[in-house]
């Protein structure tokens, strides 16, 4: 196999990639007119309840686990993949301080965390840097057809950008993506110009062009002035600014293109973090408006993908180590999500409880699903076009193991993958083999492996393959 | 015979301008300053890299800071190394305004409505020791959605500042022609923006942006455009400095007097230069020491410095936790959101009184007075003050000094339902003490002990110390987080715990000048007024907050300066920010900036 150095360069922590199947420029395809594909990625934290999540029986003849019970009754069940048995083993070996920092980190990365101190405080360890590499959903983005956005990413908490409250990368050293944490900044930034005449987006895009024609110029000559970690900032602030260049380049959203409502929202209250930089415990109440900001967010981002806007998207329903108090569920609650998720096997209560929160964020998937099914597409719906992974920073809860990751899937993306099954891997398998195969889902067919090289040497997961 | 290569263990950091190096057990990876060594000494943790904000406290080469020698002789603070040393500003990273500083600044710039800062993405805060202040420039980097918030609020700030033109221009467009208003606003409005005045390009590429905006436009369409552009240059979002070097190849030069106007501002009011201060920078008056208190003594004066204190107070201490805390409804149905903020209130109160009163820092460890209201009193089971609002009142001086004991910083480091002994010495050994404390071990589930009832909070934390992988570090914490017991999870005073007598009694190890038994915070408060390293942290506070970043060794002796300066002056914080605003570290810059 024969890879290009700068193919190369490009996949260095993310991933190794075969020519030539896909051209330096994203965008610029080889293939001719790809099927539209679309990935995205839910995430929910704090492990889960093996017992509650594992299916009785295994293949196309499995009973999912009672966390799947709204994904069941709401028809969905044909559309999953369940696995078991897959570990993060880029967490295994590497650095890292917290078991929730750690498991975020390695997640949709693949890889092991850098050394360093900046995320020392938590649970323990000797602490760490940010994670070694691009994160799958950025990687296939960059590699697919450029959209109006690269990828559109929401989280439902306003956190601050630390390691516990970031899963999606551009790249190591803390290249990360931030989300929308605020339903009203999101709309705006997605929808605002949406339906405004050619001539008055024209001026806009203008505008904005001469300005930020501008700033490169002041950042390059001050970056010209720098050395060392002064540089490496402004030239991470010209990349954001080179980055808001190209959308302005990028066609506008089709005229068609329907606006979801405009969420009335105030922004949330302010974060208030303890001396290790993680955020204290709030008045309960504060996450009372947490299922109306999920909706928003599923809603703008099907809205979003419906046209075509971006063709990767991630919804964080809540930050690794979430401390939201789950009070709408049945029965209420009495402790943080975090804190139920310490508490011992024989406290069945915190077990009932966790089950019934994993059970929300299925959920929230279903939901995701169902809008997905009902906006029609060609033939079908957008959903046929997509996959979704619903992925978790741990396995075991409360023994915030980075071993059998919940990890499921939903849809075939266009009739890759093989759904409707559970599938048991054995112990030990990397989690990075289903990266790689959504990889493939997604057309990245070349791509051989993803994250850290050595934890795909047995490649794709061929029994999720149809 | 095979070779091996011997590593030593994790914790044995090798580090040449670390005064001491404790070689933890292989479950508390890390190190703990201190040590009977040079007080202060709070060394950096494994892995920190000097450039970033990794800690190493000044004591200097493991010679300074200290009061006392083993055989009574007394080491002056400022080592002979630094008596005649030449100027050296440490690390000089590029600072990015916070967002706070940016509402302000541009509240002040254009006096137009910044609520929208409410959502952009918030400020990160490192975790990493000494890097606790929101203004700390390694923590300020621009991220994609703010690149895209700093782009929508200037054209939002633009549009609605240009709807008053005659309020925002310097001149009159329908009497001196537009463009050359235009011309005099850029040259005008820049200055203030940049906070120094603008190259002759700079003025040119700003008129351009001028003519584009206003063709086939109106006149304000232009002026929008510019504020927009400056609204959005490296210049404005950044505090950019050259520095004045005699010399290209001087690797450490005195800030321009432009420089230090923005230095002093943002770090007195926690905004943009006044017209005062960009008027004495222009005339190059911001050069000398005398020039330099001048201005400090006229902003320290202003209502904006008290802000800015307050800041630095509300930060050091984590007092903002306070008005968000929950405690147990079952077990305290007192704890109400109301007396949460009387408590935070308080806090502010007192250490703000304090600096702006007798300006001692004494009266952090040695008062038993403090302000209260009416609410507040009764809660702390004391008679209401005379008066309405927050009134000084008395402690029984038996129960009550200082920070120590101030019931809202008790009630933050405790949990709902129990005090917590870690989470009180945690705080006093980080936020007071200016060490650095090692995590817990990897992978380790930690539950605080459920509280059964007939044993006391010291009871049950008793594991950290029978278990020889916990002591390592816990008894560092709890050997100073027990004498609390006194202080309730609310921060009350009580003598029972459980029903049973309350042991307050601890033990202080790993310090320069308090190690050694004691019975109770009272008695803890008596040896931190003695305290030297005690006071050496509250100067190495102000000397992050002020140069928005951790100390390296570098500074050692700027902070051996300040130490002394602060024990001269018998341990006055406005004397102390006066120094600070002439210290090496203030006064000149590194020409490497943040590197090393």
């Amino acid at each position: 196999m024969k890879i290009s150095r700068r193919m190369f360069l490009r996949g260095a922590g993310g991933a190794a990639i075969a020519l030539p199947l896909l051209s330096d420029v994203p965008g610029a395809r080889a293939q001719a007119a790809p099927p539209l594909k679309r990935f995205i990625v839910m995430f929910s934290p704090n492990g889960t309840i093996p017992s509650a999540w594992a299916s009785t029986g295994q293949g196309a003849g499995f009973t999912p686990g009672p966390i799947f019970d709204d994904l069941v009754s709401a028809g969905h069940k044909n559309d999953l993949i369940v696995m078991q048995g897959l570990d993060m083993n880029a967490c295994l070996d590497g650095p890292g301080g917290d078991a929730h920092g750690l498991g975020i980190g390695c997640l949709l990365t693949g890889t092991e965390l850098a050394a360093g101190n900046q995320f020392e405080a938590g649970m323990g360890g000797p602490g760490s840097g940010w994670p070694g590499g691009i994160s799958v959903d950025q990687f296939i983005a960059s590699m697919l057809p450029k959209r109006q956005h690269l990828s559109i990413d929401f989280a439902i908490k306003r956190m601050s950008g630390s390691i516990w409250s970031r899963m999606s990368y551009t790249g190591p050293n803390g290249q990360v993506v931030e989300p929308f944490d605020d339903p009203t900044v999101a709309f705006n930034t997605l929808f605002a110009n949406v339906g405004d005449s050619a001539s008055a987006m024209a001026l806009q895009a203008k505008r904005r062009k001469s300005v930020l024609d501008q700033v490169v110029g002041e950042l390059q000559s001050l970056e010209g002035s720098l050395s060392g970690a002064d540089r490496m900032k402004v030239d991470a602030h010209l990349t954001q600014i080179r980055q808001i260049e190209a959308q302005l380049q990028v066609m506008a959203p089709p005229t068609s293109c329907t606006k979801p409502a405009k969420p009335t929202l105030v922004a949330s209250a302010p974060i208030v973090y303890n001396a290790s930089g993680m955020e204290t415990k709030q008045d309960p109440s504060a996450d009372d408006d947490v299922p109306m900001r999920h909706d928003l967010a599923r809603k703008m981002l099907a809205a979003a993908m419906a046209c075509d806007m971006a063709r990767v998207g991630t919804i964080m329903m809540a930050p690794s180590r979430s401390d939201i108090f789950l009070s709408w569920i049945s029965g209420g609650v009495t402790e943080s999500h975090h804190d139920y998720s310490h508490e011992g096997d024989n406290n069945t209560t915190a077990q009932q409880k966790l089950v019934q929160i994993n059970q929300w964020y299925a959920a929230q998937v279903a939901a995701m699903i169902t809008l997905l099914k009902s906006t029609p597409e060609g033939a079908g719906t957008m959903f046929d076009n997509t996959v979704i992974l619903w992925a978790n920073e741990l396995g075991i809860g409360n023994a915030h193991t980075h071993t059998q990751i919940p990890l499921m899937l939903a849809g075939s993306a266009g009739g890759y993958l093989k759904t409707g099954q559970a599938v048991k891997m054995p112990s030990g398998t990397a989690h990075n083999r289903l990266l790689l195969t959504i990889c493939q889902a997604m057309g990245l067919t070349g791509v051989t492996t993803f994250g850290n090289p050595k934890f795909c040497a047995d490649g794709p997961i061929k029994e999720i393959v149809a | 015979m095979t070779r091996k290569l011997v590593r030593g263990p994790v914790g044995a950091a090798i580090l040449s301008l670390a005064a001491v190096t404790i070689a933890a057990s292989p479950g508390c990876k890390g190190r703990i300053g201190g040590g009977g060594a040079a007080p202060g000494a709070a060394g950096p943790s494994p892995g920190s890299s000097a450039g970033t904000a990794g800690a190493s406290v000044a004591g200097g080469a493991g010679t300074g800071g200290a009061v006392a020698t083993a055989d009574g002789g007394v080491v002056p603070l400022v080592t002979s190394a630094c008596v005649s040393a030449p100027p050296n500003p440490g690390r000089s990273p590029l600072r990015r305004l916070n967002l706070s500083e940016y509402a302000a600044t541009v509240k002040d710039l254009l006096g137009v409505d910044t609520t929208v800062t409410n959502t952009f993405p918030p400020d990160q805060l490192l975790a990493t020791q000494g890097a606790g202040f929101t203004n700390n420039a390694d923590a300020l980097v621009v991220t994609a959605l703010l690149a895209n918030a700093y782009m929508t609020a200037a054209e939002q700030f633009a549009t609605a500042a240009v709807m008053d033109l005659s309020s925002l221009l310097p001149c009159d467009q329908t009497k001196v022609g537009e463009d050359a208003c235009a011309q005099q606003f850029i040259a005008d409005f820049g200055r203030r923006a940049f906070r120094r005045t603008l190259s002759a390009d700079e003025k040119t590429q700003y008129f351009n942006l001028y003519t584009t905006g206003k063709t086939g436009a109106a006149f304000a369409d232009g002026i929008s455009l510019a504020l927009e552009g400056f609204l959005q240059s490296p210049s404005f979002l950044y505090r950019v400095e050259k520095g004045a070097p005699a010399s290209p190849t001087d690797e450490v030069a005195p800030v321009t007097s432009f420089e230090m106007a923005t230095r002093l501002s943002y770090f007195l009011w926690g905004t943009t230069p006044d017209k005062t201060l960009l008027d004495v920078a222009e005339a190059d008056q911001l050069q000398t020491p005398d020039q330099i208190s001048a201005q400090v003594t006229r902003l320290m004066g202003d209502p904006r410095a008290h802000d800015a204190v307050t800041k630095f107070h509300t930060e050091w201490l984590n007092l903002a936790v306070i008005p968000t805390l929950d405690k147990d409804k079952a077990l305290f149905p007192e704890w109400t959101p109301a007396i949460a903020l009387d408590l935070f209130n308080e806090a502010e109160t007192f250490v703000d009184k304090t600096f702006w009163g007798d300006a001692k820092s004494d009266a952090f460890f040695a008062s038993s007075g403090s302000y209260a209201n009416a609410e507040l009193a009764t809660f702390y089971g004391l008679p209401a003050p005379s008066g309405a609002g927050f009134q000084p009142v008395s402690f029984d001086p038996t129960q009550r000094r200082g920070l120590l004991t101030m019931g809202g910083i008790l009630a933050a480091n405790a949990k709902e339902n129990q005090t917590s002994p870690v989470l009180r010495g945690k705080f006093v050994r980080e936020q007071l003490l200016c060490q650095t404390l090692p995590p817990p071990p990897a992978n380790l589930v930690i539950m605080p002990p459920q509280v059964t009832p007939g044993t006391t909070t010291r009871q049950r934390f008793a594991m950290h110390e029978t278990q020889a992988l916990c002591a390592s570090c816990h008894t560092l914490m709890d050997g100073m987080g027990v004498g609390f017991e006194n202080y309730d999870p609310l921060g009350r005073w009580r003598t029972t715990d459980q029903g049973l007598p309350i042991d307050a009694s601890g033990t202080i190890v790993g310090t320069a000048d308090l190690n050694g038994m004691f019975d109770g915070v009272v008695d803890l408060a008596g040896k931190f007024a003695q305290s030297e390293e005690a006071r050496q942290c509250l100067v190495t506070q102000w000397f992050r907050f002020a140069n928005g970043r951790a100390e390296v060794a570098d500074d050692a002796c700027t902070l051996q300066r300040l130490y002394q300066g602060f024990e001269d002056s018998a341990h006055d914080m406005r004397d102390l920010v006066t120094k600070l605003a002439v210290s090496d570290a203030f006064r000149y810059r590194s020409m490497k900036g943040g590197g090393q």
